[in-house]
């Protein structure tokens, strides 16, 4: 397709509008919304930079991994040891001398945390080479159990079971948000680049993959590398927005919520992704309240804890049952086709 | 010491015989469905919590509740196939569709018992008949603890009996091995999954029995963990493979136990590390097992 210069130069304008109206906007939210408004903002943008991550490995590479949430909880556990204060440091935990006079500024402390989980990560891509199918997904939920297992284990570090509080409330809209539309540029640029294509046809067919030419193994820890990095960005910013960390946080539960919020936004789309993360946590602090039991015309409804896991259950159920490529499906939304969309509205409103 | 080992070895025996009959029931199914039921470990919690339930709530005698907890797991474990997994077959889902369907209806019966009756750890109901000790030559062997191993040899007898000469077991190892060709020799494999499902279902639910009256504890979340652990043993018996399923689930559970006997005190909390390393060692050097597989292996993923 060829492309005079005038539609790019537009394209840069139009671009640069959204980037300045989103900013506008963020930043009316950040002025107007507060506590319980905010908290689903923020954990949806977080939720979303996870779902981002997860869907490099487990959509495009199609390798499907349960470990990241051991990956988050290495890398928040790694970034809360930088940023709590020295004195809870020094009364609650065991740490080395260096460690517990470190404090460094909430961007460093997240930046080496993404490291750690990039680090961790290895534990991952090991029997992703030698494991396929089921195998691996067993082998990727026994690193999340043997991540816990060890932070519960190595109480000098982080305190066993009991946790640790007191972190720093950093994360904000614009750490959030910086982090959410940095890595969606991201994300678009590694599906159209050479890189992200091998991941998609490895995921496609692994043996056509090689047939062409495509070095199988490195992109594999290409893959695991991005998009463990990505996830390991999130749990940092969790921890830091609750300001605290036990070592269950990040446990079967919180992997099932990210994996239904894939499934049903659609796995393997940018889209689909940050549809999903939208759709589950609006859900889940809707139905919060009905949980925890309320009153109706002097009618005391009972208390219904873990009635939000089972809703989504059944919400996976049915999607994949009825649309098993998700609300989006395999077509990413984008500017171009939206407009399409509009034009054929109007078209139809010319026609009636 | 020796004294002590074999005390150990005693307690441990409990333990192997849960893991292998949850074992024998995740390699029915995996093979021959090929998907990791992965609800096995709810089916097993619901055979000790609604044996517990009938007990206290509607004060059976413990005998009959044992029996209609167990026919409430096989219910279960019927209607899961029923409502999950045969619709999506049939519509010729992926795999991952049906992993990520189980993983959905592990998570909804966990959490539908917790949300009628609490994640409460519970006592479980012990006939006094059970309490019974002996004392062998300074070494403590309760009663329960034989009957346990005993009821789970003679099950496991049957089962290879079963598997290994009757009609339906010959079928059901057919399927196992090669569905396609097994429905061209006239093979129904829908009532074959069904006996798989029902067969399995019993087993896990009789362990989960055995669970309760060898720990005497029972919690909504109980499932999880001895769940995964006898897909463990499954793996390391080779997949499909049921006599091996058997001896691995008793070589994981010994293992555990002995694990936590001979190291220090200190490291006793690591305990669950020990199962996940041995199956990374599994994996990694013998990824089919100790036992021969009774599949195609292909590395799990089928088709």
């Amino acid at each position: 397709m060829k492309r005079d210069e005038k539609s790019i130069k537009n394209q840069w304008c139009y671009y640069l509008l959204v980037f300045i109206v989103v900013i506008i906007v963020l930043a009316l939210i950040e002025k107007n919304l507060k506590g319980f408004y905010l908290g689903i903002f923020l954990l949806f943008g977080i939720n979303a930079i996870i779902c981002l991550g997860v869907t490099i490995t487990n959509g495009y590479a199609n390798i499907f991994s349960l470990g990241f949430g051991g990956i988050m909880l290495f890398s928040a556990y790694v970034s809360s040891l930088f940023t709590l204060p020295i004195q809870y440091k020094a009364s609650f935990l065991q740490l080395p001398e260096w460690l517990e006079k470190a404090q460094l500024p909430f961007a460093l402390a997240l930046f080496l945390g993404a490291i750690a989980a990039v680090l961790a990560s290895i534990t991952l891509v090991l029997p992703a080479f030698r494991l396929r199918g089921h195998y691996f997904i067993l082998a990727s939920i026994g690193i999340n159990i043997v991540m816990a297992n060890l932070a519960v284990n190595l109480r000098s570090f982080t305190h066993g079971p009991l946790g640790i509080r007191n972190m720093p409330f950093a994360t904000n809209v614009w750490w959030v948000y910086g982090i959410l539309f940095l890595t969606v540029i991201f994300m678009w640029r590694f599906t159209h680049s050479k890189f992200g294509r091998a991941v998609i046809t490895l995921g496609k067919d692994q043996t056509l993959a090689s047939v062409m030419g495509i070095d199988v193994v490195r992109y594999k820890i290409y893959a695991f590398i991005v998009g463990s990095f990505i996830v390991g960005l999130a749990g940092p910013l969790w921890v830091h927005y609750t300001g605290a960390m036990h070592p269950e946080v990040f446990g079967l539960v919180f992997v099932f919520q990210i994996i239904a919020m894939l499934i049903i936004g659609g796995l393997g789309t940018i889209s689909g992704a940050i549809m999903g993360a939208g759709i589950i946590t609006l859900f889940t602090h809707l139905a919060r309240p009905v949980q925890e039991g309320f009153r109706i015309f002097n009618l005391q409804v009972p208390p219904l804890i873990g009635l939000i896991q089972v809703l989504m259950a059944i919400m996976i159920f049915l999607v994949i049952m009825y649309k098993p490529e998700g609300i989006i499906g395999k077509n990413e939304i984008t500017g171009q086709s939206l407009q399409s969309i509009w034009l054929r509205i109007k078209r139809k409103e010319k026609e009636v | 010491m020796l004294l002590y080992l074999l005390q150990q070895l005693i307690n441990a025996l409990a333990y192997g015989s849960i893991l292998g009959l949850l074992a024998v029931g995740y390699t029915m199914i995996y093979g021959i469905l090929g998907l990791i039921n992965f609800a096995h470990g709810e089916i097993f919690m619901i055979g000790a919590f609604s044996c517990y339930l009938f007990v206290t709530i509607f004060n059976l005698p413990w005998f009959t509740a044992a029996f209609l907890a167990i026919t409430a797991s096989v219910i279960s474990g019927l209607a899961l196939e029923r409502i999950a997994y045969r619709p999506c077959i049939k519509k010729g889902g992926s795999v991952l569709a049906i992993f990520i369907i189980s993983f959905a209806a592990s998570i909804f019966l966990r959490y539908l018992f917790m949300m009628f009756f609490t994640d409460e750890r519970r006592a479980f109901p012990i006939p006094p008949f059970f309490e019974k000790m002996y004392f062998v030559g300074g070494i403590v062997v309760g009663l329960r603890d034989i009957i346990i191993f005993i009821t789970t040899i003679l099950i496991m007898l049957i089962i290879t009996y079963f598997i290994k000469y009757s009609k339906f077991g010959i079928a059901m190892r057919a399927v196992s091995y090669d569905k396609k060709t097994a429905n061209f020799m006239g093979i129904n494999s829908t009532l074959i999954i069904k006996i798989a499902f029902i067969i399995g279902s019993m087993l896990a639910g009789i362990s989960g029995l055995e669970y309760g009256l060898s720990f005497g504890i029972v919690n909504p979340g109980m499932g999880f963990n001895p769940g995964l652990t006898g897909f463990i043993a499954a793996v390391l018996g080779g997949i499909g493979n049921v006599p091996g399923a058997m001896i691995a689930g008793f070589i994981v559970g010994i293992g555990e136990v002995l694990f936590v006997a001979i190291l220090p005190s200190i490291y006793s909390p690591l305990r669950p590390l020990f199962v996940w390393i041995l199956l990374f060692f599994i994996l990694f050097l013998k990824p089919t097992g100790l036992f021969r597989p009774n599949v195609k292996f292909d590395g799990g993923w089928g088709e």
